[in-house]
């Protein structure tokens, strides 16, 4: 009976604690979505770190694409130092 | 122990996909070799994390889940080992912290787990044996 129980707490605890910690971890990402243009297949979107910014020396881009808050040419030009 | 720990890995995993889902598809997309599949792509990676992770809390289902893990941690390594070999500088799409670690730093992780799966299906058929 107490194994039988055991059986059944054991993963039960082992799944609240990975979801806690994933919500606990959630906030963590630095990430931000960026967009740029190709010619194939429009607009895409990519994941890019916190170094692209409004401003800045260079261009951020992406296999080198120029990168925009938006999807479209008449939002921010991110740039990076 | 083993079993508990992978249930640990897939359940925070798909939970912290979930959290963030739009960025974890947007990130698969990223992968060239991904992008036209990327919209259902995510949908299954999260849906067999979790039907692994249920599969391993039960004995019965716990060999499958385990072969399971062993098959879907060759596969995240294929792909790790392709994204590795490729120019694109695609960001790592696995949710949470382990978003954090490095391709090269998941090839060692991804590594580890798979040793830990094949002990234990060493350790799960050997019990069968026994019981049989």
């Amino acid at each position: 009976m107490k194994t039988k129980v055991f059986k059944f707490i054991l993963p039960l605890l082992v799944i609240v604690m990975a979801v806690s910690f994933a919500f606990a971890t959630n906030s963590t990402s630095d990430n931000q979505i960026a967009h740029y243009f190709d010619p194939l297949f429009g607009w895409q979107s990519v994941v890019i770190g916190d170094e692209c910014g409004p401003v800045g020396e260079n261009a951020c881009e992406f296999m080198g694409k120029q990168l925009y808050s938006q999807p479209t040419t008449e939002s921010i030009a991110l740039r990076k130092d | 122990m083993v079993s508990l720990l992978f249930v640990l890995l897939f359940v925070y995993a798909a939970v912290s996909k979930l959290l963030d889902f739009k960025t974890f598809q947007i990130q698969l997309g990223q992968a060239t070799l991904l992008r036209p599949v990327a919209g259902w792509l995510s949908w299954v990676v999260v849906v067999t994390e979790l039907l692994i992770a249920s599969l391993l809390c039960f004995v019965k289902t716990r060999l499958l889940g385990l072969y399971m893990s062993l098959f879907l941690m060759i596969l995240f390594t294929v792909y790790i080992v392709i994204i590795l070999n490729s120019a694109a500088n695609t960001p790592c799409s696995c949710g949470g912290v382990l978003q954090a670690l490095g391709w090269k730093d998941h090839l060692i992780f991804n590594s580890f787990f798979f040793l830990i799966a094949l002990i234990g299906i060493l350790i799960q058929r050997k019990q069968k044996y026994n019981l049989n």
